[in-house]
């Protein structure tokens, strides 16, 4: 109450979820008509900014005519001294929600492509200005990110000042686009952690980097490190990355660490760029998970929401619950969509080119990622519902698996000779509970007495070389 | 999975793991392991396997309770008076009598559901063979029976196998009944132990039921978009012959289905169901339709709009036979459970029994076997619904003015009202021709017509009840969700990452009977608040129905404006009373799922698990039955809070955690082993709510764990605080002991917040991997 008492309406992640109609709104900013609309955020020196200001360039809300899409544009200038251009877009991504809070204004997409409505309701109640905008945004960010010392915020809607700023804007996100997809993690020496997913499967640690999403694909390195700054002793933490101990597979000195510490043992050792050996392990809430297909040689991927089964006739909810609860699985492993758009995705394991077969919904989401000559070598669905087809395609396509796959040695098992022995009648077993492992399965038997002329037993692992042969005797 | 009685004689065999010469091996069954998971502590718990759980949950949540009834007259020494320090002449206290009768309820609820399930296994396994298979959701389900697996370490694949696990149940309830007997227990908190006992056990026997019927009988399969099904008072074509099924047991009006079909009969009778076997035949076939809950049952048989009754089990009224036989409408009974003093006709060929039935030469009969009941049904309506011609015994409003000129206004009425309606206050109206008030009251009637036995002018005042809202009532078409079944994997694993963060709140189920306070229309008010907020809303039963009958301005129901997807604002109903055990499944999945706990026979540590982790909450805002008392006590065990309506006090106690004593809630850390305090998170496991209002705060508060996330606490912070605020038009007296750091404070309210903190000297605690069980807490290795 007190917070937003000179605010008209309520404010509040309950109005979060608030879907707007075109019958109900009074107005409308950017959306599908609209060509020229943006949102921006912007570090500046604190001598730029007149903290707790807002600016409306362009007719406020109560001076626009009802019913109509306007271009717009929302600029939010902030400054303070642990503050970097690297946080700008994570600032800005909060302008979603923050707008949402608000009883009757609706904010949807990001970016070049906002669309955000303004209820007749909220209107009449009396929010009919972009003050008030502004005041809710200036309080929220202030309160949720202490690092903002400062901040001023923009609202543009005459069409002759947003055009230029808008064209400005692309600019913008493009550099700050490029720059991240080009951060690598050998260009930083600070790594972040996160353990939210402790509160559901205890022994779970993500470690994110430049390179490396984290594996629900909720956050970035950059949100890792805004909310690492904000809240230093909350889940997001950093981690120290430390010594480069193995560059292709991925393990540094700092990581093990700090997985060490933070799963209290579980986990000892973590390699970030494959699915073998000490792989990242997986929460539960993965988007997808890449998965060895042995047949092959080679990876599939599996995304949340396919509703079919992989090629290995598995549906997602069993290859992901093979890998996780936080454990660290050989060959299965839960990933962000946004990781496989990362140079470093399965590097150990030779990256896309030991990627075989995903949905074609991922595929497409990930398309301009994949090195171009192996795009139609990977298959889908439509290629190949069967190990079998997989294979066929493979080969047809001349995909670089196909060159590591050789004669399969048959390996021929040698039975030991039959034993034949005349022996009085004793029982061998007798047990309230008697497990016996044979072929594959277990067979217990319970409260059995057994009488046979003779019980051969082998050793299971001596099969093939003999020598534990008969070892039970009693 | 399981076979009995094998024999296995060998003269010679040479195989790769032995030689074995004349063997010869009797075993009484032989169990085939496919599920690799090595078997947890308790696998088919016994009465008291799970008592340390019990205590330790009793201890937290204290039974407090509201005697009922100040005597007990269960044995001949008796009546005892127990009030004040009494003890009966067989020493039993207050206490443990009140929690003794709470088990027994408990009992007759689990055996009702066990004996449901046992019904439906053996008539299945007798239609379609032991070796059909469980189908529960295809691909996207690989823990088809999440409570059997959890409870019996079994991973039930076949129809037959599904028998042992009945076996356990039944065994188990006659145990727990048998330490009601006079002499026996003498503890109320053993008492309660076997309480959730009884629950648990209930809890297998409804998810028996369902998975069997759900896998042979077709029904959807864990699909969110399980089709609409017409719903309400006006919904059937009366011009058509009519039957109108009653009950929970869908296997009679599966035969009535599929005979229509067999014949081509489709389109030329209506189904029509009330209760739960509504649900399942609207799970089976899209051409049954729905009345209403089972409060609909006296107004739609005295309506005369069903040419024909077929009534199989459970909350079933007793006096039915009487009421048709009112309005010449034949009545089948199905069910060994519920013969009405009905002749067997099982035996008899179907002609005889149709003649018999349409010269009304018998009331009704008892069939039991489903082809045969659908066969007479049918055969007997067509003939039966030109000679009724709707027959109905709902009097015109002249004859209920004229009544109401005679009303005395004794108010015996309205004394024997469960809902204290103004009765006799709307008679004085209706004698002077205005009929609302008494139209009014039909909006909040539970129809238990217990009014119409208190007249001492004998008038059928329910009667009169119905006839002034008809209007209304001939408007009810709504759309229901039909039951969807259980909840995928893949979905649980879809809102894994919103549940961290705590963009999902919670899960509020609300389930049971509509014995409602103040009429169905608060359930729907109820469910939309949350699925608004982006809380998963669950839903079975008869809750399911009510909540579909409101509309919205533009004339949809709650079913057609939000999704059956088990997400945030999602509304899915699960479909019958059986099907509450997918909801438990949902809670017990999201443990296995996410955290990789071991799920077999492994009750302990998943419940302990969901009661620190789960923010699930259930609401029987209607609760009436023995049955739903079992359900509750199910949830009670998996440390699942449940909140009731104001009727609920009569189930004699209620489980309440008390935020005045610091010491009840500290949790060990896993992590480190040191005691932590997380304050009242959840605060009870069972309480009642005088009003809807107080039921939306109570169930946004009690969504709250130990575990949360700071952004998790947060925004479950905001939905209490505000819910509170615009409710009670106050901050909750309370917020300190739910904030837990700085970044637990909701985002929009830092500034009131911080003022209560300061002023109730609050310090930061820290947010503790949370566990009651010392066996979890892990050392620190290395």
């Amino acid at each position: 109450m007190s917070m937003f008492e000179d605010i008209p309406v309520e404010v509040g992640v309950i109005y979060e979820g608030e879907r707007i109609r075109r019958k109900d709104m009074q107005i409308e900013l950017g959306g599908p008509d609209v060509k020229e609309k943006f949102e921006l955020a912007r570090v500046k020196k604190p001598e730029e900014i007149e903290d707790g200001k807002t600016t409306i360039i362009g007719p406020d809300i109560k001076d626009m005519e009802a019913e109509k899409s306007y271009p717009f544009g929302l600029l939010i200038e902030v400054a303070g001294a642990k503050l970097e251009p690297e946080l700008e877009g994570v600032i800005e991504r909060r302008i979603h929600a923050y707008c949402n809070f608000i009883e009757g204004f609706m904010h949807l997409n990001q970016r070049y492509d906002i669309w955000l409505r303004l209820s007749k309701k909220s209107f009449q109640k009396g929010l009919n200005s972009f003050e008030y905008i502004g005041k809710v945004l200036q309080r929220l960010f202030k309160s949720e990110l202490p690092i903002i010392e400062k901040m001023q915020v923009t609202f543009i809607t005459n069409p002759e000042k947003v055009k230029p700023l808008y064209n400005e804007a692309l600019e913008i996100y493009e550099t700050r686009d490029a720059k991240a997809r080009g951060l690598k993690d050998e260009e930083v020496d600070k790594f972040y952690g996160c353990v939210l997913c402790q509160s559901f499967a205890p022994t779970h640690v993500c470690v994110i980097t430049p390179q490396r999403y984290s594996n629900c694909g909720a956050i970035s390195w950059f949100d890792g490190r805004a909310a690492a700054s904000v809240d230093p002793k909350g889940p997001v933490f950093t981690i120290e990355k430390g010594e480069m101990v193995d560059p292709v597979k991925g393990e540094f000195s700092g990581v093990n660490e700090a997985v060490k510490k933070k799963s209290l043992g579980e986990i000892t050792k973590v390699w970030l760029y494959t699915a073998f050996g000490y792989p990242h392990t997986s929460c539960g809430c993965f988007e997808g998970v890449a998965f060895f297909i042995p047949e092959v040689d080679g990876f599939g991927i599996l995304h949340r929401g396919y509703k079919d089964t992989a090629v290995n006739g598995l549906p997602f909810s069993t290859l992901a619950d093979s890998t996780a609860g936080g454990r660290q699985i050989d060959g299965f492993h839960g990933v962000s969509i946004e990781y496989m758009r990362s140079q470093k995705f399965l590097q150990a394991d030779n990256g896309w080119k030991r990627v075989v077969w995903m949905p074609k919904e991922v595929k497409e989401r990930v398309k301009s990622f994949i090195p171009t000559e192996l795009v139609d070598k990977i298959a889908t669905e439509e290629q190949a519902k069967t190990i079998d087809e997989l294979k066929a395609f493979l080969k047809e396509r001349g995909h670089p698996v196909v060159s590591s796959w050789k004669e399969e040695a048959v390996a021929v098992e040698e039975t030991a000779p039959l034993e034949s022995e005349e022996a009085p009648l004793i029982p061998v077993a007798t047990a309230s509970t008697l497990p016996i492992t044979a072929g594959g399965f277990k067979i217990i038997l319970k409260d059995a007495k057994i009488y046979a002329k003779k019980v051969i037993i082998r050793s299971e692992k001596s099969e093939k070389t003999r020598k534990g042969e008969g070892s039970a005797k009693k | 999975m399981a076979r009995k009685g094998v024999h296995v004689k060998i003269d010679e065999l040479k195989s790769d793991f032995g030689l074995l010469k004349n063997f010869e091996l009797s075993v009484g069954r032989v169990i085939e392991e496919k599920w690799t998971e090595p078997m947890g502590p308790t696998p088919f718990p016994s009465v008291i396997a799970l008592r340390d759980w019990d205590m330790k949950l009793l201890q937290r949540y204290r039974p407090f309770y509201l005697p009922y009834c100040d005597v007990c007259c269960l044995c001949t020494f008796g009546k005892c008076d127990l009030t004040q320090d009494k003890r009966g002449a067989c020493g039993l206290n207050m206490a443990s009598q009140q929690s003794r009768i709470v088990l027994l309820a408990c009992c007759i609820g689990a055996a009702t559901h066990i004996a449901h399930g046992r019904h439906l296994v053996e008539h299945l396994i007798e239609k379609y063979g032991r070796n059909s298979p469980l189908d529960i959701g295809g691909l996207n389900i690989d823990i088809e029976a999440p409570v059997t697996r959890l409870v019996c370490g079994i991973k039930p694949e076949k129809l037959r196998d599904l028998e042992d696990v009945l076996d356990y149940c039944e065994e188990q309830v006659t145990r727990l009944l048998s330490s009601t007997h006079t002499g026996q227990e003498g503890s109320n908190l053993d008492f309660e132990s076997k309480v959730f006992h009884a629950g648990m056990v209930d809890q297998v026997g409804m998810e028996v039921a369902d998975i069997a019927q759900i896998s042979v009988l077709g029904f959807p399969k864990a699909d969110p978009e399980a089709p609409l099904a017409d719903l309400g008072f006006g919904i059937a074509d009366v011009s058509k012959p009519t039957i109108l099924v009653i009950g929970h047991n869908v296997p009679s009006s599966v035969g009535i289905v599929d005979y229509l079909t067999e014949k081509g009969l489709a389109g030329k009778v209506e189904v029509v169901g009330i209760c739960c076997t509504a649900h399942d035949i609207t799970r089976y076939n899209s051409m049954a339709k729905i009345v209403g809950p089972i409060s609909w049952q006296l107004r739609y048989i005295r309506s005369g709009l069903a040419d024909l009754i077929v009534v199989d089990e459970q909350c079933i009224r007793a006096d039915t036979l009487i009421e048709a036989q009112k309005v010449k409408t034949p009545v089948i009974a199905s069910s060994e459970k519920n013969c009405l003093g009905l002749e067997n006709r099982t035996e008899t060929p179907p002609e005889k029994t149709i003649a018999d039935l349409v010269e009304n030469r018998v009331p009704g009969v008892l069939i039991l076997d489903s082809d045969k009941v659908g066969e007479v049904a049918v055969e007997t309506v067509i003939k039966v619904a030109p000679k009724r011609g709707k027959f109905k015994i709902i009097p015109e409003i002249e004859k209920i003015i004229e009544a109401a000129k005679e009303c005395t206004e004794c108010n015996e009425c309205r004394r024997a009202c469960p809902n204290d309606k103004p009765i006799p206050e709307a008679m004085k109206a209706a004698a002077k021709g205005d009929l609302n008030p008494l139209a009014e009251i039909l909006e909040s009637c539970v129809g238990c017509a217990r009014c119409d036995s208190a007249c001492p002018n004998d008038f059928p005042l329910h009667s009169f009840i119905v006839k002034a809202g008809e209007e209304k009532l001939w408007k009810e078409k709504f759309k229901m969700r039909v039951g969807r079944g259980a909840i995928q994997d893949v979905e649980i694993r879809n809102v894994g990452q919103p549940i961290v963060l705590g963009e999902i709140p919670g899960v509020i189920a609300i389930v049971g009977c509509s014995n409602y306070p103040q009429g169905g229309e608060e359930v729907a008010e109820i469910a939309e608040e949350f699925a608004k907020r982006r809380f998963i809303v669950v839903t079975s039963g008869c809750a399911a129905m009510s909540m579909a009958m409101v509309k919205d301005e533009e004339g949809k129901t709650l079913y057609e404006k939000y999704t059956g997807a088990f997400d945030a604002g999602g509304i899915v109903n699960v479909g019958s009373c059986v099907s509450n055990a997918h909801i438990a499944g949902a809670a017990i999945k999201i443990a296995n799922i996410f955290a990789k706990r071991k799920l077999r026979a492994n009750y302990e540590e998943i419940a302990d698990y969901i009661h620190n982790r789960v923010g699930a909450v259930g609401l029987a805002w209607g609760a009436y039955s023995q049955k739903a008392a079992a359900i509750a006590s199910g949830f009670w065990r998996l440390g699942v809070p449940v909140v009731v309506g104001p009727h609920g006090s009569k189930y004699r106690r209620m489980l309440l955690g008390r935020q005045d004593k610091p010491e009840d809630w500290y949790v060990l850390d896993a992590r480190t082993g040191d005691k932590v305090y997380v304050g009242p998170a959840p605060e009870h496991l069972f309480t009642a709510a005088e009003t809807k209002e107080e039921a939306i705060v109570l169930l946004a508060k009690l969504c709250m764990r130990p575990n949360d996330t700071s952004k998790g606490r947060a925004i479950k912070l905001t939905h209490y605080v505000d819910l509170h605020r615009r409710l009670f038009g106050s901050l909750p007296s309370d917020i300190h002991l739910f904030v837990r750091n700085n970044t637990d404070i909701p985002i929009t309210m830092r500034d009131e917040v911080v003022k209560v903190l300061e002023e109730k000297g609050w310090q930061e605690q820290m947010i503790p991997d949370p566990t009651l069980l010392p066996r979890l807490v892990r050392e620190k290795k290395g």
